[in-house]
């Protein structure tokens, strides 16, 4: 810590409060030098206590001094004077965390320090309050050491600066290996900044080379250059700022061009791919009916998992013959004639078929793709290369929601294959991997999240070296279960109380953190919250230009050794 | 230089004494600094906090007579033996050159004699950012305290400028709104006649 980065600048001294309803301070500053979500230190003997303002009241001695301007009735100085005496502003802070204080006496100082060298002392780290600090101890904002002690310091392996203090422009870190460790979640309103917020965390995940990530791009942002909506501006792609050794721009479909280039390989899917249990996870999306599972059911039983789709494509819908006595049956080809055969009710059957006409049709689904581009995927990023796989023109919900999951069930599969082998001494310890799930409420809300493989990997945290990054604009869309797994909660302007009310359940000081939720400038600023953060804390977030860029460029950390990052990320 | 004896005391109290003075003689102004030596080392400080001219016999015939001559109304204020009674209002003292605003540990005996205290003295006593003394006019009862402060800080915050001191009075102001902020109504009618002092 330098000297000038340890300086505070003191704001009051504590006057009441409690941990359970807060802290408060009396201001010696105006109140416009302190803002909600401002990082406080508060310096009480033996410990400091860090948390963050959540409100800011206006108080006098005797209502009647607030009530009538002393200017009406006094002198400037007079009245300058009597303000300050009667009229001040009280801060409310949320204490997070406590840390104890090395001794301010030299000689007790050393032997603080021997103590601790010797192994006979635990070298003090933050706790979360289990105490208050006493009477009139001072407050201060913090200062950039403050804020390092806390969030990490930003030159340390692992830290990834998100943003900047409110008043003051100290730079917040996030850790990324906390970030990883389980699922997390970026939410705010449309427009508030997820995506750019998304681009910068995953290019320091790239950059570090923390695990390898695969990102479901439904609106086609992530891989190569976008033009920003709002100010025409070109905002540069994770493929253009790491190159395509690093970064494989993925396109649904053969042949499939994104945003007027060519992909680095093409997602397409085999006739094999498409498993019944797909199909179930389509079930609101392609309005199918109660009696779907038991019809796919008797498809699997007639055709196999391999065949099934193939099968029943091939399947004619009321194709009619007539038999020996003139009358006209279902032909032997027909969607009928099977359901009569192995005793489906042939109106379900037939229902069925209807509905996965809008499937039987889509162009990435081949009978024989010419290669297998799951496995290509899976390939690339067990070796530790970085997918975005881009939907292009497939941007329906079907689309979205059919490939995902999919791919995702694939993916686990594989990974839980692959860790289980290393688990019993055979096979390379797997590579951590991230999935980014923008729209994340389309695959994760109630009524899917049971279904999923997506809501699987969210509650078994980190057992297979999977996790989620779910990116939202409607939180309180997405089932609780989940919600309540999601370690690192990143989360920008919410207009709507129930999204606020999903982005911050199960967290401590709820009530005082839902209005500065509802308060955040968008675009500019975002609450960090949840597990994967020391406490919660407001940051303006970093931009992402071209000076982003540089930045991860100059910093860039090379021979990263696999192993130790695992070790990080897994210690036990 | 020989200090000028502006009156004896008539009598006392711990709080305060009355002091007289005959009527021809100049006589301190409202508010002002006042000492009572009690010892070679010791000397009591008073602020003079009400100014008392009593009638007798003769000024009441003189009143309702229909015209009076110019010459029996100055022998009448002047040579009448009914002394101009002044209340001061003990407000500290000094033992062996160390001042104190406690009130005096005895109050001065009768006929002792009464100072006007220099703009040094007034500068001494009033020196620091000790105000302590001003409690004792803040709690003083059968006086105008809102104007004693008023005349006393206007006098003792001009010696003090003059002594280069300007942010006397706005130190002296702000330890009378300490004092008395949990008390609006008292507060308020202070400080507006504060303001007359400054505006002045
Ligand atoms: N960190 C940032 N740096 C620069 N511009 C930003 C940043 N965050 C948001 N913006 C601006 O706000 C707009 C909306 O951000 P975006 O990430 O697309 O919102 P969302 O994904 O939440 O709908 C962007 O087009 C950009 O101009
Ligand atoms: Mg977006």
């Amino acid at each position: 810590m330098t000297e000038k980065s340890s300086i505070r600048k003191l704001i009051g001294s504590v006057t009441g409060g409690g941990l359970k309803e807060n802290l408060q301070v009396r201001l010696s500053v105006p109140p416009q030098q302190v803002q909600e979500g401002s990082f406080i230190v508060i310096d009480s003997q033996e410990w400091f206590f860090y948390g963050i303002a959540t409100d800011l009241q206006l108080q006098a001695v005797d209502p009647r001094y607030a009530l009538e301007p002393s200017r009406q009735r006094l002198p400037e100085n007079l009245a300058g004077l009597l303000d300050q005496q009667t009229l001040y502003t009280n801060l409310v802070v949320l204490p997070a965390l406590m840390l104890e204080q090395e001794p301010a006496d030299p000689e007790a100082q050393m032997a603080w320090h021997k103590a601790i060298e010797a192994g006979d002392k635990e070298k003090p780290n933050p706790l979360p309050v289990k105490s208050i600090p006493v009477h009139h101890a001072d407050a201060f904002l913090a200062s950039a050491g403050d804020v390092a002690e806390i969030f990490g310091k930003p030159e340390e392996e692992g830290n990834f600066v998100i943003g900047f203090t409110r008043e003051q422009d100290h730079p917040v870190c996030v850790n990324l290996d906390k970030l990883i460790q389980r699922s997390s979640g970026i939410f705010g309103a449309t427009g508030s900044g997820k995506s750019f917020l998304t681009r910068m965390l995953l290019a320091g995940l790239i950059d570090r080379n923390r695990a390898s990530v695969l990102v479901y791009d439904m609106h086609n942002e992530y891989g190569l250059d976008d033009t920003a909506s709002d100010t025409g501006q070109n905002v540069r792609g994770l493929r253009s700022g790491f190159g395509a050794a690093r970064v494989q721009v993925v396109g649904v479909g053969a042949g499939a061009a994104i945003r007027g280039s060519v992909p680095d390989f093409n997602l397409v899917l085999g006739y094999r791919d498409l498993l019944p249990e797909d199909i179930e996870l389509l079930t609101l999306e392609l309005n199918l009916k109660e009696t779907t599972p038991t019809v796919l059911d008797a498809l699997k039983q007639s055709f196999g998992s391999d065949h099934w789709f193939k099968a029943f494509k091939e399947m004619r819908r009321g194709a009619v013959i007539e038999n020996e006595d003139g009358k006209k049956v279902p032909a032997p080809d027909s969607v009928a004639y099977w359901a009569n055969q192995c005793g489906v009710n042939q109106m379900a059957a037939e229902g069925l078929h209807d509905k996965l006409r809008r499937l039987f049709n889509r162009p990435y689904i081949l009978e024989n793709p010419p290669a297998d581009s799951i496995q290509a995927v899976m390939d690339a990023l067990k070796k530790g290369k970085h997918i975005v796989l881009s939907f292009g023109d497939f941007e329906s919900d079907l689309d979205y929601l059919l490939i995902s999951n999919l791919l995702t069930r694939r993916i686990r599969e594989e990974w839980e294959k692959i860790t289980n082998e290393f688990r019993s001494g055979k096979g390379q310890e797997p590579r951590p991997l991230v999935i980014v799930v923008e729209e994340a409420h389309k695959l994760l809300n109630r009524d899917m999240a049971s279904q999923t493989t997506f809501s699987t990997i969210a509650r078994e945290m980190r057992k297979y070296y999977v996790t989620l990054l779910v990116i939202d604009q409607r939180p309180s869309q997405i089932y609780d279960e989940v919600m309540s797994q999601l370690g690192t909660r990143v989360c920008g302007w919410l207009g709507d109380e129930d999204d606020i009310h999903a982005a911050l359940s199960g967290l401590a000081g709820r009530d005082a953190l839902r209005g500065m939720l509802s308060r955040l400038q968008p675009k500019e600023e975002v609450l960090l919250l949840g597990w994967g953060v020391p406490m919660p804390i407001l940051v303006r977030s970093r931009r992402y230009d071209e000076q982003f860029w540089k930045d991860v460029k100059s910093n860039r950390k090379v021979g990263l050794d696999q192993e130790q990052v695992i070790k990080k990320l897994y210690p036990d | 230089m020989e200090k000028i004896i502006v009156g004896r005391l008539l009598r006392s109290n711990t709080r305060a004494c009355v002091v007289g003075c005959p009527p021809a003689q100049q006589f301190p102004a409202f508010g002002s600094l006042v000492s009572i030596p009690l010892s070679e080392t010791e000397v009591v400080y008073g602020l003079i906090g009400d100014i008392h001219i009593d009638d007798d016999g003769l000024v009441r015939q003189l009143a309702t007579a229909p015209s009076v001559d110019e010459a029996v109304i100055q022998d009448n204020r002047l040579n009448r033996n009914v002394p101009v009674e002044m209340t001061v209002l003990f407000v500290g003292s000094k033992t062996e050159n160390r001042i104190s605003h406690l009130l005096p540990a005895r109050p001065p005996l009768s006929l002792d004699c009464m100072y006007l205290c220099s703009t040094q003295e007034l500068c001494e006593f009033t020196a620091g950012s000790r105000f302590g003394y001003l409690r004792h006019i803040l709690d003083a009862q059968d006086v105008p305290a809102a104007d004693l402060l008023a005349a006393h800080l206007a006098q003792a915050g001009a010696a003090q400028r003059a002594q280069g001191n300007s942010a006397w009075f706005g130190q002296a102001a702000a330890r009378i709104i300490t004092q008395l902020r949990d008390d609006y109504p008292r507060l308020m009618p202070i400080l507006e006649t504060l303001a007359d002092v400054e505006n002045a």
